[in-house]
C-alpha cells in the first residue's frame, strides 16, 4: 500500500520542474482538511441535526434544503452522518497510521541497527506480511478478532505497517553513519538519547510527506473493510458503511452512496495535494 | 502537432460495439405454450447442497422442487390430493399409513419409483449421518417402512401425526432415487436424481445450476396445469446476491424470472409494461422477534406485551419496506391451513397501553438517559443480529428501538458473527432471537412453542423453540390437534392454539415471509406451487 | 609468459541471462519460505477464531447433528488431535498438495480454486492491462507537453488515483448498467461483463501508475540521448514510445509488482458488487462462515501468485534497465 508513496517521496529532484498544481490546488487542500478537522472535533459547528435520530416520515428525500444531501432509508440526515463520519474517518485513519508507524519504526530500527541476521530476519518478515495483499490480512485479522473499529484500526495499521517499516529501515541504514551521530558518540551520549534525539528525527523527517498521504490512504482502506461490512457496523456514520448501505437503493436514491463516496475521493484528494506541496517546500522548490 | 485524443477514439467505439452487443429481446405473443427454449432463473441465495433432504431451507427446496416429486400434493385449499402416491389409509390410531403407490414412475437414472424406494427416502431423512435438519426435523416420530409389496408401503409412526400428509408435500420432502441415495452425501449434494420434470444437469459454483427436461416424465400432480414432459428445454437457475443487481438484470431481459424481488424496486416493477409480479405469501410462522421468557425482563408477560405495543412495526414497514409488506400481528401467516385472522389486532402500536403496563409492572424509575428501572436495574432488552442479516432488517429493527426508546425501553442491537448467533441462542444468552419458520402446516406452533422442542436437538445447542415456553397444556393442545384427521376439530384446536400464543406474547411478529417473482415478458406460466408458494416452472414456457 | 589465466571473453547477453537465474533461483527459495510462513499464520489464525468448526462444517446454525455424528465429523477431520499435531498433520497434506476439503462447500479445495481462480485472474490481468493501456495513452502522450495541457492530465491522473475502486465501481454499475444499459449489471461469462469491473480497478491503479511514469518520463525526456533522436528527424511519437519509454518504465513496472496485491484486494470487493464468480469473493464468504481449509487455500494461493509476479517483476525490472545489469559487482 505504501510502495507508491515510496516511489513518490524519494523521486530525487534533478532539474526545476513546472508546477503540475498551481498553489491554489495546495490551498483548496488544505482549507479542505482544515474543515474536516474542524468536522471532527467540534461537529455542532456544522450541524445541529443528530446522525443517529431516525425519522421514518423522511426516508429517501432527495437533497434539498432542509436535508442538504439528503436523507437515507431511516430518514437520518445525510450531511450530519457525513459530518459525524469525519470524526470517524479521521480517527481511523490517523490511529492506523500511528500503529503502522508505531510498528515500523520498532522493525525498522531493529532491522538498520541490530545488526546484519537481526537485519535479515527482519527483512523476511517484511516479506511475508507483504506476500499477504492487504485485504487478505485484514480479512484473516478481522476474522479471529471481530469486526468492528479497533479492529478496524489494527487490521489497517497492519497492513499499512511493511511499506513504512521498510522506508524506516532504508533511512535509519542511511542516517546511523552521519556525522553528526559519530560526534553524539564520541561525546559520550548514550545511545538511547542519540536514538531519541538524532537518528530517528533525522531519518523521519523524509517520511512526513508519507505519512500525509498516508493517513488518507488508511482512510479509504478502512472504508473498504466497512464497505464490505467488516469495520464499523451499521448504523455507525463511517463513509464506508454509509456507502455499503446506499448500494440496495442506487437506482432510487443515488444520493445515499454518491456523498460519502464523494468525500473519501476529496478526503484522499485533499491529503496527496497537502502531501505534495509539502515536499516540494521542503525540496525547496517554492517560494 | 498529434492529437493525444486521436487513439482514445477506436477505443471508445470497441466499448461501444461490446456493449451493444447483446442481443434486444423480441416480443412474440402466444397463448400457446412454445416446447422448447431456456428460461434464466435468479435468486439471491446458492444452496449449500442439492439434495434437499440434507439440512434444508428454502433456497434449497427452491430448487428441488424442479426435479424432485413428493409423495403427496396440496391444492391451495390445503387439501391433500395424490401425486407419487396414488390413494392411502390410516389407521385409526393413527400410527400406521398405508401408501398405495404409481405404477409407472421412474427415476431420471432408471431406477423403478416403487415402496423400496419410500423406504430408503423416508430412512435417509431420518439417518442422523444426513444432517437433515427440516426433513428429519418433521418426520421425528418416524419409526419405519414396511414393504409389503412393490407399490404398497405401510409407513409406521411412534405418536398420532395428523400434519405428516402435509409435511409429506412440501418439496423438502421429495423422493429420490434410492440407487443415487447409496452414493456419499457429498456426491448427493453435487447431483441428486429424482423424477421430476427436470434433472440436474450441472451445477456451477457461485455462478448457477443447470436443469435439462425429463423427457419421460408423465406423472404430474393435479395442481399442475398440464400432464407430459415439461414444455421447457433448460433451466439456468442463476445466483445473483445483490439485489439492485438482480432487478437491474431483470428490467434489462437479462433474466427471464427473479425471485426475492426488493421492495423497493416493486414499484418500478409495477411501472414497467415488460414486468410481471407474482407476489404470493408463505405459510408458517411470519418474520418475528422472539422472546426469551427464561429470563428477565422477558420472564414478565407485561413486560413482553408492553414490548410489543411500544414498537411502531407498521411506521418500520412503510418506510424500510416501501409498504410492500402488510403486518403480520398473529403466530400464524395468512397462507397457513387453519389461520384465524381473530389475533391480528393484539400486536397493535399502542404506546400508552405500553407505559401502563410498565408501570404495573414496578419499571417506575428512570436513570440519566431516561430509560426505566426497577430496583437500580435499568430496562433492557438485547436483540441478535447476525452478520448476514440484510440491511432492511437491521434498519427495521433500528426503528423498532427508536419508538420502544420513548416508553423507556432500551433495546440493544448486538451485531455479532453467525456462528456467535448460534453460540448465543444456545447457552440461552439473549432477550430477543429474530427468526422465521416457512410450512404448509399450523403444526408450526408444537416445533416453535412446545417444551420437546426447548432442549437442544443435537449437541449443537440449537433449539426450535427460542422462547422458553413450556406450558403442559398447550403441549396437550397441540398433541390433541394431531391426534384427529377431523379438519372441524383441528380448527378448532389450532385457533385455541393461537388464542394461547397470542395471548401469552410469546414473539413480536412484524411481516410475513413472502414469495415474490418478478416475471419478464419472455417468460409464460411461471406459477408458485400452493404448498409452500414455491416457484414451479413445470407449466413454463419462453417466447424468445 | 604461460597464459594459464587467460582472461575470458564471456558473452555479455549470456553473462546477463545466468545472473537472471542466479537471482530467479534465490527469489523462489525465499518465495517457499515466506509461503510456510503464510501458511503457518493463517492456520494458527483460523485456529484462534471463536467458534466450533465442527458445527461449521455440519451445516452451521439450523443444523441438528447427533453426538455420535459430531464425534465422527470431528475424527474425520482430525480435530481431536493436539493443535502441534494437527498443525504437522497439516503442512504434511500441503506438501503433498492436498488443500483439503471446503467446509462449506463440501469440494476439495483445489477444486474451488480450479472453478473460481480463472474468473479471478481474468479481471486482475484485464485490469492490469487496461490501466497500463491507460498511462500510455494519457501520460506517454502528455508527458512534458506544457503547462495546459500537462497541467490537465497530471490533474486528471491524480484524480483517478483518488478515486476508491469500491465507489467508482457502485458509480460505474448505477450509470452505465442500470442507467445506460450498455453493459450486463451481473455475470462472469462474457466479455461485456468483464468491462466495468476492469475499469473500477484500472482507473484507480491507472492513476498511480501514471504519476510515476509521468515524472519519470518527463526527465528522461530531458536528456541528451533524446535530444539526438529527435535531431536524426524521428517523429514524437516515435522518440516517446521506442527510446524514451524504455527508460521511463521502470518506476511504473517496479508498482506493478505491488500492483498486483491491490488488484487482488480489489478484486474481493468488485467481485461483490459484480457479482462475479471468483477467489476473492469466494474468500470473503470463507470467512464469513469459517471455512478453515478454504481460507487457508485461497490465501496460500494468492500469496503465492502475489510472490511470483514479484519475482517476475523483479526479473522483468532487471532485464529492462541495462545500467542495472552493468552496475552489479
Amino acid at each position: 500500500m505504501s510502495e507508491l508513496i515510496l516511489e513518490r517521496a524519494q523521486a530525487p529532484l534533478r532539474r526545476q520542474r513546472r508546477l503540475h498544481l498551481p498553489p491554489l490546488g495546495a490551498s483548496l487542500a488544505l482549507v479542505f482538511l482544515a474543515g474536516l478537522l474542524l468536522a471532527a472535533l467540534a461537529p455542532q459547528l456544522f450541524t445541529h441535526i443528530d446522525p443517529l435520530a431516525i425519522v421514518p416520515r423522511e426516508a429517501f428525500q432527495p437533497p434539498s434544503w432542509a436535508h442538504w444531501l439528503g436523507t437515507d432509508q431511516s430518514g437520518r440526515d445525510i450531511f450530519a452522518r457525513v459530518i459525524h463520519g469525519a470524526r470517524q474517518s479521521l480517527l481511523i485513519g490517523v490511529a492506523a497510521t500511528a500503529l503502522s508507524m508505531a510498528i515500523a519504526i520498532s522493525l525498522g530500527l531493529l532491522g538498520g541497527l541490530g545488526g546484519a541476521k537481526l537485519d535479515r530476519g527482519v527483512g523476511w518478515l517484511l516479506e511475508v506480511l507483504f506476500a499477504f495483499p492487504s485485504l487478505v490480512l485484514a480479512l484473516l485479522f478481522v476474522a479471529v478478532f471481530g469486526s468492528g473499529i479497533g479492529p478496524l484500526i489494527v487490521a489497517t495499521g497492519l497492513g499499512g505497517a511493511p511499506g513504512y517499516a521498510r522506508m524506516v529501515r532504508g533511512q535509519v541504514l542511511a542516517v546511523r553513519n552521519a556525522g553528526y551521530i559519530e560526534a553524539a558518540r564520541a561525546l559520550g551520549h548514550p545511545t538511547s538519547r542519540i536514538i531519541a534525539r538524532q537518528l530517528l528525527p533525522n531519518a523521519m523527517r523524509p517520511l512526513i510527506v508519507t505519512l500525509t498521504m498516508g493517513v488518507g490512504q488508511a482512510i479509504v482502506w478502512a472504508s473498504a473493510l466497512s464497505f464490505l461490512g467488516l469495520g464499523a457496523r451499521p448504523p455507525a456514520p463511517e463513509w464506508g458503511t454509509m456507502l455499503s448501505m446506499g448500494r440496495d437503493f442506487i437506482a432510487n436514491a443515488w444520493w445515499l452512496t454518491f456523498f460519502p463516496g464523494l468525500f473519501i475521493v476529496l478526503t484522499t484528494l485533499a491529503t496527496t495535494v497537502t502531501g505534495r506541496y509539502i515536499q516540494q517546500r521542503l525540496e525547496g522548490r517554492l517560494p | 502537432m498529434n492529437h493525444p485524443i486521436l487513439p482514445l477514439i477506436p477505443l471508445c467505439a470497441a466499448l461501444a460495439l461490446v456493449g451493444c452487443e447483446r442481443a434486444e429481446q423480441r416480443t412474440v405473443h402466444s397463448d400457446q405454450p412454445v416446447h422448447g427454449g431456456t428460461l434464466v432463473y435468479a435468486t439471491d441465495r446458492e444452496p449449500t447442497c442439492l439434495d434437499p433432504h440434507v439440512a434444508g431451507d428454502m433456497p434449497q427446496v427452491f430448487v428441488a422442487q424442479q426435479y424432485l416429486d413428493s409423495l403427496v400434493s396440496m391444492d391451495s385449499d390445503g387439501r391433500i390430493g395424490p401425486w407419487l402416491a396414488t390413494r392411502w389409509e390410516v389407521s385409526a390410531d393413527g400410527l400406521r399409513y398405508t401408501f398405495h403407490l404409481r405404477r409407472d414412475v421412474r427415476f431420471t437414472d432408471g431406477t423403478p419409483f416403487n415402496a423400496e424406494a419410500v423406504k430408503a427416502n423416508l430412512d435417509h431423512m431420518a439417518d442422523p449421518k444426513t444432517q437433515s435438519s427440516t426433513a428429519g426435523g418433521y418426520i421425528r416420530q418416524y419409526r419405519g417402512t414396511d414393504v409389503i409389496d412393490d407399490y404398497t408401503a405401510v409407513v409406521r409412526l411412534a405418536t398420532p401425526y395428523a400434519a405428516f400428509l402435509e409435511v409429506l408435500a412440501q418439496g423438502f420432502l421429495g423422493i429420490q432415487s434410492p440407487t443415487a441415495l447409496k452414493r456419499s452425501r457429498d456426491q448427493n449434494c453435487e447431483s441428486p436424481v429424482g423424477s421430476g420434470p427436470f434433472k440436474v444437469a450441472r451445477w456451477d459454483r457461485q455462478n448457477q445450476v443447470e436443469l435439462v427436461r425429463n423427457p419421460d416424465y408423465n406423472w404430474a400432480p393435479p395442481t399442475a396445469k398440464h400432464q407430459g414432459p415439461a414444455y421447457l428445454e433448460r433451466i439456468v437457475w442463476k445466483f445473483i446476491q445483490e439485489p439492485s443487481v438482480r432487478f437491474a438484470s431483470l428490467q434489462a431481459g437479462e433474466v427471464d424470472v427473479i425471485e426475492t424481488l426488493p421492495p423497493e424496486s416493486h414499484e418500478a416493477a409495477r411501472r414497467n409494461p415488460d414486468v410481471e409480479l407474482i407476489v404470493a405469501q408463505r405459510p408458517g410462522n411470519p418474520t418475528n422477534g422472539t422472546f426469551n421468557m427464561r429470563r428477565a425482563p422477558f420472564d414478565d408477560i407485561r413486560v413482553r406485551e408492553a414490548f410489543v405495543r411500544s414498537a411502531d412495526v407498521e411506521g418500520a414497514l412503510k418506510s424500510v419496506y416501501f409498504g410492500e409488506f402488510p403486518r403480520a400481528a398473529g403466530p400464524l401467516s395468512v397462507a397457513t391451513p387453519f389461520y384465524s385472522g381473530d389475533f391480528e389486532d393484539s400486536q397493535n402500536y399502542q404506546p400508552a397501553r405500553a407505559a401502563k403496563l410498565l408501570d404495573e409492572a414496578g419499571w417506575t424509575g428512570r436513570d440519566a438517559d431516561g430509560y426505566r428501572t426497577k430496583d437500580g436495574k435499568r430496562l433492557s432488552a438485547t436483540v441478535l443480529i447476525g452478520a448476514r442479516t440484510p440491511p432492511s432488517e437491521l434498519t427495521l429493527w433500528e426503528q423498532v428501538q427508536a419508538t420502544t426508546r420513548q416508553v423507556g425501553l432500551e433495546l440493544v442491537l448486538d451485531q455479532m458473527s453467525d456462528a456467535q448467533v448460534t453460540a448465543r441462542q444456545a447457552a440461552w444468552d439473549y432477550d430477543i432471537r429474530t427468526g422465521y419458520w416457512n410450512t404448509n402446516t399450523p403444526d408450526v406452533l408444537r416445533i416453535i412453542f412446545s417444551s420437546a422442542f426447548v432442549q437442544p436437538a443435537g449437541v449443537g445447542g440449537y433449539h426450535q423453540n427460542s422462547s422458553g415456553y413450556a406450558d403442559p397444556g398447550f403441549d396437550a393442545l397441540l398433541e390433541s390437534a394431531l391426534a384427529t384427521q377431523d379438519p372441524e376439530q383441528r380448527r378448532a384446536l389450532y385457533h385455541r392454539a393461537q388464542q394461547q400464543a397470542a395471548a401469552q406474547y410469546l414473539q413480536l411478529n412484524t411481516y410475513p415471509q413472502s414469495t415474490r417473482l418478478g416475471i419478464y415478458k419472455t417468460a409464460h406460466g411461471v406459477r408458485l406451487e400452493p404448498s409452500l408458494a414455491v416457484t414451479y416452472l413445470y407449466d413454463a414456457w419462453v417466447s424468445k | 609468459m604461460s597464459s594459464a589465466t587467460s582472461l575470458a571473453v564471456t558473452d555479455p547477453r549470456r553473462e546477463r541471462l545466468a545472473a537472471l537465474g542466479r537471482r530467479a533461483v534465490i527469489r523462489l527459495a525465499g518465495g517457499v519460505l515466506v509461503l510456510w510462513a503464510v501458511a503457518s499464520l493463517t492456520f494458527f489464525a483460523l485456529r484462534l477464531m471463536p467458534g466450533d468448526p465442527v458445527l461449521a462444517i455440519l451445516g452451521g446454525p439450523s443444523a441438528n447433528p447427533s453426538p455420535e455424528t459430531i464425534e465422527a465429523t470431528r475424527k474425520e477431520y482430525g480435530l481431536d488431535q493436539p493443535l502441534a499435531v494437527q498443525y504437522v498433520f497439516y503442512l504434511g497434506r500441503l506438501l503433498q498438495g492436498d488443500l483439503g476439503v471446503s467446509y462449506s462447500q463440501h469440494q476439495p479445495v483445489t477444486q474451488v480454486l480450479a472453478e473460481q481462480g480463472g474468473a479471478t485472474l481474468e479481471l486482475t490481468v484485464a485490469a492490469l492491462l487496461l490501466a497500463w493501456l491507460l498511462v500510455l495513452l494519457l501520460t506517454v502522450v502528455t508527458a512534458g507537453r506544457g503547462r495546459l495541457v500537462g497541467g490537465l492530465a497530471s490533474m486528471a491522473e491524480t484524480l483517478s488515483a483518488a478515486l476508491p475502486h469500491f465507489w467508482l465501481g457502485v458509480v460505474l454499475l448505477a450509470v452505465f448498467a442500470f442507467g445506460l444499459r450498455w453493459f450486463p449489471p451481473a455475470g462472469s461469462d462474457s466479455l461485456a461483463s468483464l468491462v466495468l469491473p476492469a475499469f473500477s480497478l484500472a482507473i484507480p491503479l491507472a492513476g498511480f501508475i501514471a504519476q510515476v511514469t509521468r515524472e519519470s518520463l518527463e526527465l528522461t525526456l530531458d536528456q541528451p540521448f533524446i535530444l539526438t533522436a529527435r535531431s536524426r528527424g524521428l517523429s514524437d511519437l516515435a522518440v516517446r514510445f521506442r527510446h524514451a519509454l524504455r527508460h521511463a518504465l521502470l518506476p511504473g513496472v517496479s508498482l506493478s509488482g505491488w500492483a498486483i496485491g491491490a488488484l487482488i484486494s480489489g478484486a474481493v470487493v468488485c467481485e461483490v458488487i459484480f457479482s462475479r464468480k471468483g477467489v476473492g469473493r469466494q474468500l470473503y464468504q470463507a470467512v464469513q462462515v469459517q471455512d478453515l481449509p478454504l481460507v487457508i487455500g485461497i490465501s496460500l494461493v494468492v500469496a503465492a501468485g502475489y510472490v511470483l509476479a514479484n519475482i517476475l517483476v523483479d526479473l522483468l525490472y532487471q532485464w529492462i534497465d541495462p545500467r542495472q545489469q552493468e552496475a552489479k559487482p
